[in-house]
């Protein structure tokens, strides 16, 4: 395998972490969060402070997840006392503050980010392994959440609160759950993210970021695991497919973002069911 | 003096942000739809004028060309966008609005190049007037009186004329407003098209301002616009008006005290989660318009 | 103690306007209790501070015992507390099958680490049907909540509340909007439910299904008890007639 390929297959499996994650807050629970950099970005931080520590892999493993998720249940404990409308726009908010909080921070390394970070020694394809067998257990995790009771606890306080709670369904502690499984997923793609750059900056987990993960979440169809796993999957591909535009890339990638979602607003997966029903009926 | 100084800068950002959000703030409260490519409306227009300065040698009519050019724009959005896809979650427009977003700013880019258009003539931009020492230019006088103009034009609009009364109560109240006879599409267009006009004419003054107009110039602003339609209490044209004169003070005067460990651009953010965490239902609660 | 539902000078405050102004009363198991009053009257207050969205400025709501003032919703609803919302909420995106399995999981999902713990829903489907089809809405099962209309989704706000095993429905006009032929049915499913041994608090507009079913009738005015009885002694006596007759026009009228 080629560093090339190596490398794109790592972001393509820790793109999926992330998706997936959102999805279980946004999809799952129906709480819009457009700041899931922020939350990816703080695991990443936190991998790289516990690598040049401890050069030990789970330990820096174990602190990305626990910043991601500590992040998470503040702005989950935020996402119960706002508005579901203002949620949006504080999730965007949390992310531009992370940003510019860590750009003046001379001890994560301001503007400049943390380049050096030590190796994790398994090289670039067993990193690559550990990323991918991550990003499968993330998946299964997903399947599982969907079919357990959480996962239609979660479903029921997404379409609506009061009903759920008058079925005894404690709307908060499922949202609370919500950002925490799918924070902690994301502290848990930032330190992978980490041991694959070596080097990080701001930047990577900016609020563009952030929306290009949202994108994941509805072009995949809202709520669907599979559907988000391909359009993760496509959509960190398709700037690699469309390197022969490379000077318009954004130009092409924003065109299509408009295009899928005005012919196929359901996403991926709302357009199969279309399918689905369609050859049934037929 | 440094400190009126501040006030200067901070008052006249603030009349650009309120510009910038009022049309956002009403296309929340017609549609609920975060309309995020309003930022490409505003950079439209900074084009738009310049290049038709430019081309006609008169500010005048750059800033003609501008609210000619952004109003269909912005109604074509609504019409093409936004319309097909009211019946879906919130947040499916609003990526779809994002998608636009990024689309057009890369557009400019390819256009218009990198480096972005100035003005050729401009005096303007660089007139100065000095006031008992505090220095204020001609541009932050011109952020002002537009404001004031434009919101006491606002304020009339939708007080004495009656497609104005009837677009103000389709925002607070659609069922009544349409059994009165107002017709709820036609308030649509009226509330892009005056939306988007006044983000063209706040674009084409931060280009004055700059005297450079280039691809990210919406960039920033429009995530600001966000918080401070938030913290206005969506839909509300008056809290936006007094959130946006806030953040502009808060910015200018926060940058002294809290520069150092964050960023001027994340200030709006940290005031709209304090906010939020004090009063969940935001500055003007519940009421709307 | 054998009360299932207590309120213990209740009151609450909105503004200048005393919307409840010092409820007692205490609810046995296996009663039938209707709660009615004129427009204005308090009963939707009280009906909310019941259920857990306001809370009270004094007293204290106890349900089986347990003082649940300060507790949410669901908390209660976890005490034996089922409640059907004057205006249906079903989740119209499920099938009806599924919103009733929802609520027979409430021993699962009461509690989000056993809620992720467990998958299998054989048990609260066959019990979910079960109960569907003694409300009457058997064959529905498959389809989505949001293309029943309005008089079944009245009867799957009833199998929902059923569904949460509870000691005490709190029903929130039942009755409201359906046709003479629904509503008769719709009574008679509740005279079920009260049959199979769950304490029943109806509020309703209808009066003479109130009058026809209930066993202790509870009259609300200007925020307080002003008749507690047997039905027709409490409907004769001249204060509560007074109230729904005479006074009971200027009350609406102001509010």
């Amino acid at each position: 395998m080629s560093a090339y390929t190596i490398s794109i297959v790592s972001i393509i499996g820790i793109n999926v972490i992330l998706a997936v994650s959102l999805n279980m807050i946004s999809g799952f629970c129906g709480q819009i969060s457009l700041g899931h950099g922020a939350f990816f970005g703080a695991g990443a931080y936190a991998a790289a402070l516990a690598m040049f520590a401890t050069a030990n892999v789970p330990l820096a493993v174990v602190a990305g997840v626990i910043a991601g998720s500590l992040l998470g249940i503040i702005v989950g404990f935020a996402s119960l006392r706002v508005r579901s409308d203002f949620l949006a726009v504080t999730t965007i908010g949390i992310n531009f503050l992370f940003v510019g909080f860590v750009r003046k921070q001379s001890w994560l390394g301001g503007e400049m980010g943390i380049s050096g970070i030590p190796p994790t020694g398994l090289g670039a394809a067993g990193n690559m392994v550990m990323i991918l067998l991550m990003a499968c257990a993330t998946v299964a995790l997903s399947l599982y959440v969907s079919r357990s009771w959480m996962g239609f606890a979660f479903r029921a306080v997404g379409e609506d609160e009061q009903a759920a709670t008058t079925l005894g369904i404690g709307a908060g502690a499922y949202k609370l759950a919500a950002f925490g499984i799918g924070t902690a997923l994301a502290g848990l793609a930032g330190a992978l993210y980490t041991f694959f750059t070596q080097f990080i900056t701001v930047d990577a987990f900016d609020f563009i970021f952030s929306v290009m993960l949202m994108a994941m979440v509805v072009i995949g169809g809202i709520g669907s695991t599979w559907g988000v796993v391909t359009a993760a999957v496509g959509l960190t591909l398709l700037p690699e497919a469309i390197r022969f535009v490379n000077d318009y890339r954004l130009l092409v990638f924003g065109g299509m973002l408009v295009l899928v979602i005005r012919l196929a607003p359901g996403g991926l997966a709302g357009l199969t069911r279309n399918l689905f029903d369609r050859v049934r009926q037929a | 003096m440094y400190y009126i100084d501040l006030a200067v800068t901070g008052i006249s950002f603030g009349c650009m942000y309120a510009m910038m959000s009022v049309g956002l703030t009403l296309v929340y409260g017609l549609l609920r739809i975060l309309h995020v490519a309003h930022a490409a409306v505003f950079a439209l227009g900074a084009y738009a004028t310049v290049l038709a300065a430019n081309a006609t040698g008169s500010l005048a009519l750059g800033f003609l060309a501008a609210i000619i050019v952004t109003p269909l724009f912005g109604m074509a959005i609504y019409r093409l966008l936004y319309e097909p896809l009211l019946g879906y979650r919130p947040d499916v427009p609003m990526i779809a609005s994002v998608g636009l977003l990024v689309l057009m700013q890369d557009a400019f880019r390819v256009v218009f190049g990198e480096q972005g258009v100035t003005f050729r003539r401009n005096a303007f931009s660089f007139t100065t007037f000095d006031f008992y020492g505090v220095t204020v230019s001609a541009v932050q006088i011109a952020l002002v009186v537009t404001a004031a103009i434009v919101f006491l034009g606002l304020h009339l609009f939708t007080t004495r004329t009656r497609i104005g009364v009837g677009w103000r109560a389709t925002v607070s109240k659609p069922r009544i407003a349409a059994s009165f006879g107002v017709d709820p599409i036609k308030v649509r267009y009226l509330n892009f098209a005056i939306g988007s006009a006044l983000a063209a004419i706040a674009g084409g003054l931060v280009a004055l301002l700059n005297n450079l107009v280039d691809p990210a110039i919406g960039f920033v602003v429009s995530y600001k616009a966000l918080a401070i339609i938030v913290l206005g209490g969506l839909g509300s044209v008056r809290g936006t008006l007094i959130a946006s004169l806030v953040l502009g003070l808060v910015e200018a005067y926060g940058t002294i005290f809290i520069g150092a460990w964050l960023d001027r651009d994340a200030i709006a953010f940290l005031a709209l989660i304090i906010l939020l965490m004090i009063r969940p239902q935001g500055f003007a609660g519940a009421r709307a318009a | 103690m054998s009360a299932v539902l207590q309120l213990d000078d209740v009151a609450i405050r909105f503004g200048g306007v005393q919307a409840v102004g010092g409820v007692s009363c205490a609810v046995e198991a296996g009663d039938f209790v209707g709660l009615i009053g004129p427009n204005g009257a308090g009963k939707t207050t009280l009906i909310r501070i019941i259920a857990g969205l306001l809370r009270p400025d004094r007293g204290k709501v106890i349900l089986g015992g347990i003082d649940v003032t300060g507790d949410p919703t669901s908390a209660r609803v976890r005490c034996g507390l089922a409640l059907t919302h004057q205006i249906v909420r079903p989740f119209r995106e499920m099938t009806v099958l599924d919103n009733v399995v929802l609520a027979a999981g409430i021993g699962y999902t009461s509690e989000p680490l056993r809620a992720l713990l467990h998958v299998s829903r054989r048990r609260e489907s066959e019990r979910a049907a079960a109960i569907l089809a003694s409300v009457g809405l058997a064959g529905t099962e498959r389809k989505l909540a949001g293309a029943l209309p309005l008089g079944q989704l009245k009867r799957l706000e009833l199998a929902r509340a059923l569904a949460v095993s509870p000691k005490v429905v709190l029903l929130d006009e039942p009755l409201a909007g359906l046709n003479h032929t629904e509503a008769s049915k719709q009574v008679e499913t509740i005279s079920e439910v009260h049959q199979r041994g769950i304490t029943v608090v109806l509020v309703e507009h209808n009066l003479e299904e109130v009058m026809r079913i209930c066993r202790r009738l509870i009259v609300l005015n200007n925020g307080i008890v002003i008749g507690d009885g047997e039905p027709r002694e409490v409907m004769a006596d001249p204060v509560v007639h007074d109230a729904y007759v005479g006074g009971g026009m200027v009350t609406h009228a102001e509010a």
